[in-house]
């Protein structure tokens, strides 16, 4: 991986309860490779925390990840809580267990990509660098 | 200690954080046509944490900000990770134990790669600051990267630093003597449920230079414990018997002066940086002497 992210500054963050971030850590050391400034929540965050986080940071991107099969509220709820810090305009990706069949529903939330675990850290580094590109 | 105020305006995070990226990313160039005058604001107090890697300096500040959250003053952070020299990529961790709540009104955390900075602060660290003053905090703190023995420019930018340790680091004490041990106004033993916490408190106080006459600042060795809460009152009070002392004795103008200076070496370093940079690899092929004249002479900008 070549340098592609360098410049940018991603918030990789964990709303709700599952407690598992080991792919959320592999995700921030990947992006990290790439030349992103990685900030990262640790676990059980709020919506409203990680959209605070997203504004003061004034990152180009927010990943959430989640495991506990509350994607489509947590996701929900974090677009409107990006709403009211004026940062709706950053990009949001989503990766964990997400059944293909809510994909659409994620994306009409204000989702810009769906990762799961068929691709490869590559393939993620490739289509953050598109998005953000 | 908490004076009463008139309501202020909440935190503009969105605009704070933009304005933040700006000048920390903004060219020497840029820097220097943002800077208005001389921004140092003198009612804001600006502290500084450093010390070596682990030590638990970002679970201090979390707990040293609730203490001053706690008197009803406004305060920024601005935390410095390292970046990688070969990709530039940086892991921002600190503001986990920083602000794990994150719903203070009164609190505002950036995070910051260090990027080419090799001082322990970051790029425009100078700027960073001068900008948060502008925006009605009323403490403003920064946090360095894991320092070791010689990286003690972010004294010069600060009015109070504290030097943070640990007990069980083996050499720490040979390690810090002639470096930061010379710079701090106040101590730190952190994890003082470590064993030798105590002995490492009289260890750093017996080596700690006394100051000229009576009148000049002694720094106290506190005790911490960020985990368990323990010193942190303690360590809160040092640093208004400081800030008190500071008001008392340091001439502001002289602050003044210390702290351009401070700005225009760093100034000058980042500019040294984009000459290098940016030069062409054939500068390589003179000798020293002649390679040393030309990036000298790339310092000032064209046509400046």
């Amino acid at each position: 991986m070549a340098n592609q992210l360098q410049g940018k500054r991603i918030l990789i963050a964990k709303p709700g309860l599952d407690g598992h971030d080991v792919g959320a850590k592999v995700i921030a050391l990947a992006l990290r490779d790439a030349g992103a400034e990685v900030i990262y929540t640790g676990l059980r965050k709020t919506p409203d925390y990680i959209a605070r986080v997203a504004a003061e940071e004034n990152v180009d991107a927010v990943g959430l990840s989640i495991l506990s099969g509350s994607h489509l509220e947590l996701v929900k709820l974090t677009a409107q809580a990006l709403k009211r810090e004026h940062a709706d305009d950053v990009a949001l990706f989503v990766g964990g267990t997400i059944p293909r069949g809510d994909w659409d529903a994620l994306k009409a939330s204000g989702v810009d990509c769906v990762f799961d675990s068929e691709m490869t850290l590559e393939q993620v580094v490739d289509e953050v660098a598109r998005r953000l590109a | 200690m908490s004076e009463m105020r008139a309501p202020r305006a909440p935190i503009n995070r969105r605009a704070l954080g933009r304005a933040l990226s700006r000048i920390a990313d903004a060219s020497v160039s840029d820097a220097l046509a943002v800077l208005e005058g001389d921004s140092h604001n003198a009612q804001v107090w600006r502290c500084g944490i450093t010390g070596p890697a682990g030590v638990g300096k970002s679970s201090l500040v979390g707990r040293f900000v609730n203490a001053r959250l706690s008197h009803a003053r406004r305060v920024g952070v601005v935390a410095i990770d390292p970046s990688s020299p070969y990709t530039q990529g940086a892991i921002l961790g600190d503001r986990i134990r920083i602000d794990a709540h994150g719903d203070d009104a009164e609190l505002f955390v950036r995070s910051l790669a260090s990027r080419r900075a090799r001082d322990g602060l970051a790029d425009n660290i100078a700027n960073v600051l001068a900008l948060l003053e502008e925006h009605d905090f009323d403490d403003v703190i920064v946090e360095t990267v894991g320092a070791g023995q010689s990286q003690y420019e972010v004294r010069e930018l600060v009015d109070t630093l504290v030097v943070v340790l640990m007990p069980g680091a083996g050499d720490m004490v040979q390690a810090v003597k002639a470096g930061i041990l010379e710079t701090g106004d106040i101590y730190v033993i952190n994890k003082a449920d470590r064993p030798g916490a105590k002995e490492m408190v009289a260890e750093i106080a017996s080596v700690l230079r006394h100051p000229d006459g009576a009148e000049g600042w002694m720094p106290p060795v506190v005790l911490t414990s960020a985990l368990a809460g323990d010193g942190v009152a303690e360590l809160d009070a040092a640093c208004e018997a400081h800030r008190a002392w500071r008001a008392r004795h340091i001439d502001a103008e002289s602050a003044r002066q210390q702290r351009r200076r401070a700005h225009v070496r760093a100034l000058v370093a980042r500019r040294l940086a984009e000459v290098i940079d940016s030069s062409d690899n054939t500068l390589w092929d003179a000798d020293v002497a002649s390679a040393y004249h030309a990036v000298v002479a790339g310092l000032g900008f064209p046509g400046s």
